[in-house]
């Protein structure tokens, strides 16, 4: 094989901040899209306010001061970028309290499930890639293939409650303290796991595929090399980087996936603050996690595109 | 196995066991700890500001009041005021403070604390849900000397000690109050009680430690220091998962567990159920006679006629709730039991309509009159499986010929909304309590919660007048039932349920008793056995 | 390229459910809102499917509901194609500063993930069925925009496009008589598909407790309903969970199908 200079070319470091110039302002651009539909959209929050008896007519003028809602939207929106910038995302409606604190109290348990999301979706993905891969044609390789291809279809509440069914089904056993953290972490984050695992296991298992039937494999299995993971592995390093740039986007649509895990489970997290916000139209949390989704969706894109040009080198002359 | 698997496989099986050895045994410097289930967590938990009942639970015990209500005698009995008296014309009472309580902050408890927490419930900037309009025609507090203070109200106003037994007016350190104002005290309150104010994390938990130094409970508390060291209250919003947190040990006690599950929970042998029924309004909607159909009176009677209201209390609370029999549950003070409300009777219901003129003019199922349907919006709250009830009231009056929209509101917040803006024909709301005065709120013309819009000159009266009768019980009874009368003739409510709150504990919490208040357990009392 | 037993089973399944939509006051044994007996009944007690926890007959209400969420699911999809549709054409067609607007819109749009993206919007409007209707049309559309402007800028740089072009046909009329008969098939394939994501998504925001009234038997809501009681009557939610699941996997096997022969 041809080998690489270990050096980043000039052209991949220009590359890479091409890439997280682009990232920031598409998340910039998220953000200021929300903004401006909540804004449009969610009308005068101190009308609620009042309604409840929260605030007098006064109160409730001064409160508009005070949020800046008297102020033309355009300098409203120069405000909240500024508030942005020095990490201020306002107060929450209802509880007055900062939206930032409320974020990074209900955050960890959130990147917690998320985070073993994402170790159960790379690993269930690459499993059942690699078997459906191998024995490709027979029926092994035809139920992992059919395993990934419902973990894209099947919904995750439907799978969430048919993971509750297992555990509230199981006799006795469950009551144990023992089954609590598998009930309250294990569990969930499986659910979550399997539903992303789909894709990268489609990803493993075209690659994987292609690169069984390239003749040097061939060669190899045909002369009975063993031992047999050692051509697995060959064969599936060139398959690896796309999937590994999928795992690193699939951080982003794990986000999404954890409001309904969250739910399902009952579990504490940003999910459920988020549903929280929108029934009771607490305007200010729902910006902020919009702000924080953008930023964590833009930075999973930019760390794939990074860890694939990483791995793959010819990929770095690109822009 | 070659020699470096060996004992790299030896490491891994110490490791496990030590890992093991430190998880199973508990550490001796660990303090006895019990866990407590509570349900929604609140937006607010400060009682001074807050309305939501939740909070009660572990704050009651933050707190000591200036007087307590015995449960089982139904009479107040000292708490931080050792004797108090009442002047003849009922507008100024005097309470003689106990002169060795202290805050958990070491501020001496005296006639200037007394003072300074009125002044913080009052304060209008401070939007006090509920412990302000507690106090009534309150005029001023006078501070007579170190250990006594006056209250001076206005007028006579007889619920003036129950409200004084409760949470919503227990005595905070006034440095506290000082220090951390109206936004933040609650994170950090400081009262007398048998446990002190650790720590709260909204929606995760909260932490009470015991207060070693307390020695001044009243006569209801029956142990007289705490044998738990440390309390944390964890939030299970979700009623399934209540069931679920105490066969997996994450709690010991939870309260408002679901009938289906209590019952299962109780039959499996290793927990005791505790129904308690809870005084003040039963589950009920009000009906709005300033907006149509409902502003007519025979249409009302209809719709109270058309619900079934045994067969939804049995469907949804099983066999531990009783259905409501008036404006207050069974158990409460000033509940008239011999003003019922009209029974199940579809057909009379039906004619009532007929005769005011509704008829199915295009055959579609729903009534007209005047070209104008027979709609209703009900809006219910999304507590205490008020959006199934709300869903069966749907189910009811579309079978008499109505359409129904329902809206469920996502909080006490949101529910207020809708009702500001009109847009309701039938609302659910209720208050608990342990005096009858909590109806001056819903029925009188300008009462705060008035969300069937009514106003009767006779139901005022009568209601301030029961409210001005501190020392005549039989004067106050009679007038309330009056009420009831009046208001069940004008079909102004839709009582359904009688709460009674079903807590599951496991067999190692003994010693569960609750407030007169129902909802509030003396964590004094409790043990926890090993 | 042949049609095999999955692609026979998802349609046979959508025909089921479209017809069982259609054929609702006939099949169903009573209205979905009024209780017909105890509650919680197992199917064996009060058949075909039991009560749920209201006394309400299950199957009923798994009959009107499949109206429902069909209903909903297809408003939100074509409000996603139409949207998605006229952006890319617009941009594929008119090439320049149109298509690099829109590229723009959506990728920012994009940054939000899908479910999120129509959470947002539910948030500005507050919950209701319209409004999941609107969050998950809306929130559809830049994805679909993305993938339908790729199809076009395939077809447009055929043979017959470029020919076209030279005799000095206009833009538009481009996009009408070339771009669009010609993508079609891609089209459809895409659609279908995506159809397939708004159906999840509209039950997913309704199970989330979004859609207002939790008396209308939407099965995304009933699922929700469901979780209450799985110790006790564990078909009030496999049933709908079910419903689900078969509506997602077929619509999805179909479009796949449409995929693979529209590539031919």
């Amino acid at each position: 094989m041809v080998s690489t200079s270990d050096r980043p070319a000039p052209r991949a470091l220009a590359a890479l901040g091409g890439r997280l110039a682009t990232a920031a302002l598409t998340a910039w651009a998220a953000v200021t899209i929300t903004f401006f539909a909540l804004r449009l959209g969610t009308g005068d929050p101190t009308a609620s306010l009042l309604a409840q008896g929260l605030a007098t007519p006064a109160q409730a003028e001064a409160l508009r001061h005070e949020l800046g809602l008297d102020r033309p939207l355009l300098e409203q929106y120069f405000t909240f970028l500024s508030g942005l910038v020095r990490g201020d995302l306002g107060l929450s409606l209802y509880t007055g309290r900062p939206v930032l604190r409320i974020i990074a109290e209900q955050a960890p348990s959130t990147a917690e499930l998320a985070g073993l999301g994402l170790v159960v979706a790379v690993g269930l993905g690459l499993l059942l890639g690699i078997v459906a891969a191998w024995f490709e044609g027979r029926a092994l390789g035809r139920a992992a293939a059919g395993l990934a291809g419902l973990a894209t279809a099947l919904p995750v509440a439907f799978t969430g409650i048919l993971g509750l069914l297992l555990l509230v089904g199981l006799p006795g056993s469950v009551a144990s303290p023992v089954w609590a953290p598998i009930r309250r972490l294990a569990l969930p984050g499986l659910v979550l796991g399997y539903a992303s695992s789909g894709a990268i296991a489609r990803v493993v298992q075209a690659g994987l595929s292609e690169s069984l039937l390239r003749p040097y494999i061939l060669a190899a299995r045909a002369r009975g090399v063993r031992p047999r993971a050692r051509i697995l592995w060959h064969a599936l390093r060139p398959a690896l980087p796309p999937a590994v740039s999928l795992g690193a986007l699939e951080a982003a649509y794990l986000f999404g996936g954890t409001v309904v895990t969250e739910t399902v489970f009952s579990r504490p997290g940003l999910g459920r603050l988020l549903v929280g916000a929108i029934l009771q139209g607490d305007f200010p949390i729902a910006q902020g996690l919009v702000v924080l989704a953008a930023i964590v969706y833009t930075a999973s894109h930019f760390a794939a595109d990074a860890l694939a040009m990483t791995i793959d080198p010819r990929l770095r002359g690109q822009i | 196995m070659n020699r470096p698997a060996r004992s790299l496989t030896a490491a891994a099986f110490i490791l496990l066991a030590l890992v093991l050895g430190a998880a199973c045994s508990p550490s001796p410097t660990e303090p006895l700890t019990l866990r407590y289930g509570l349900t929604l967590a609140p937006t607010g938990i400060d009682p001074h500001l807050n309305a939501s009942s939740e909070l009660g639970i572990p704050l009651s015990s933050v707190y000591d009041t200036l007087v307590f209500l015995d449960p089982a005698t139904g009479e107040f009995v000292p708490g931080l005021a050792e004797r108090w008296e009442i002047s003849p014309d009922g507008r100024t009472y005097t309470f003689h403070l106990r002169e060795d309580v202290v805050f958990h902050d070491g501020t001496p408890f005296n006639a200037e604390a007394v003072r300074a927490n009125f002044e913080y419930t009052l304060d209008p900037e401070n939007h006090s849900q509920k412990a302000a309009s507690m106090l009534g025609p309150f005029e001023s507090v006078e501070i007579v000397d170190e250990s006594t203070v006056a209250l001076h109200l206005s007028e006579p106003f007889a619920p003036l000690l129950d409200s004084l037994s409760q949470v919503y007016l227990g005595m905070a350190s006034p440095s506290a109050l000082e220090q951390w104002g109206p936004a933040d005290y609650q994170f950090h309150q400081v009262g007398t009680g048998p446990f002190r104010f650790v720590e709260y994390i909204p929606n995760d938990h909260l932490t009470l430690a015991r207060n070693p130094d307390y020695a001044w409970g009243p006569s209801i508390y029956l142990a007289s220091t705490a044998s738990i060291e440390r309390i944390v209250f964890t939030f299970y919003e979700a009623e399934p998962t209540r069931a679920l947190a105490l066969q997996g040990g994450e709690v010991d006690v939870v309260g408002e567990v679901p009938p289906r599950d209590a019952a299962r929970l109780a039959e499996s042998g290793g927990f005791a159920l505790t129904p308690v029924a809870i005084p003040g309004q039963p589950l009920q909607y009000f009906f709005n006679t300033r907006r149509p159909p409902t502003d007519d009176l025979p249409t009302r009677q209809a719709l109270l006629l058309a619900v079934d209201r045994e067969s939804i209390v049995r469907t949804i609370f099983g066999d531990y709730s009783p259905v409501a029999q008036g404006l207050l549950s069974a158990v409460t003070p000033g509940f008239s039991p011999d003003v019922s409300f009209p029974s199940f009777d579809p057909e009379a219901a039906r004619d009532l309509l007929v005769q005011s003129g509704w008829a199915d003019a295009d055959g579609d199922g729903v009534l007209s009159r005047d070209g104008q349907p027979l709609t209703i919006a009900l809006v219910a709250p999304n507590w205490g499986s008020n959006p199934d009830v709300a869903q069966l009231l749907q189910a009811a009056w579309e079978q008499l010929g109505a359409e129904v929209t329902l809206q469920v509101a996502a909080g006490f917040g949101p529910l207020k909304e809708i009702q500001a803006s009109g847009a309701y024909n039938a609302i659910g709301l209720n208050f608990f309590g342990t005096d009858p005065d909590l109806l001056r709120g819903f029925y009188a013309s300008d009462g705060l919660y008035n969300w069937s819009g009514i106003a009767d000159a006779r139901i005022d009266d009568l209601l301030r007048q029961a409210s001005q009768l501190p020392l005549d019980p039989e004067g106050r009874r009679e007038r309330h039932r009056q009420v009831a009368e009046l208001v069940r003739d004008q079909a102004l409510v839709l009582p359904l349920r009688d709460y009674v709150d079903l807590v599951v504990s496991s067999n190692r919490v003994q010693g569960l008793r609750f407030s007169a208040l129902g909802w509030f357990p003396h964590l004094i009392d409790l043990r926890l056995e090993p | 390229m042949r049609a095999g037993a999955p692609e026979w089973l998802s349609a046979a399944w959508i025909a089921l459910v479209v017809f069982a939509s259609a054929l609702a006051p006939v099949l169903a044994t009573s209205s979905p809102g009024q209780p017909i007996g105890e509650a919680l009944l197992s199917p064996a007690a009060s058949p075909p499917l039991g009560t749920d926890a209201l006394g309400r007959d299950l199957w009923s209400r798994l009959v009107w509901g499949g109206r429902l969420s069909l209903a909903i699911s297809l408003g939100a999809a074509s409000l996603t194609v139409l949207l998605g549709t006229v952006a890319a054409l617009t941009a594929a067609a008119l090439g320049g500063w149109p298509d690099r607007a829109v590229l723009w819109v959506s990728n920012s749009m994009l940054a939000v993930p899908g479910l999120l993206l129509a959470l947002l919007i539910a948030a500005a409007m507050g919950p209701g069925l319209p409004a999941v209707v609107l969050a998950v049309g809306l929130g559809g559309a830049p994805g679909f925009a993305r993938l339908a402007r790729t199809a076009f800028l395939q077809v447009r740089e055929e043979q017959y496009v470029l020919a076209a072009q030279a005799l000095g046909a206009g833009r538009a009329w481009i996009s009408i008589q070339h771009l669009l008969p010609n993508a079609s098939a891609t089209l459809l394939s895409l659609a279908t598909t995506h159809y397939a994501w708004a159906f999840l998504g509209t039950t997913t925001l309704a199970f989330l407790g979004l859609a207002g009234d939790p008396s209308a038997p939407e099965w995304g809501t009933m699922l929700n309903a469901g979780r209450a009681n799985l110790p006790y009557a564990p078909w009030l939610a496999l049933a709908p969970g079910l419903a689900i699941s078969l509506t997602i996997l077929s619509v999805h096997n179909l479009g796949e199908f449409l995929a693979r022969r529209a590539r031919r």
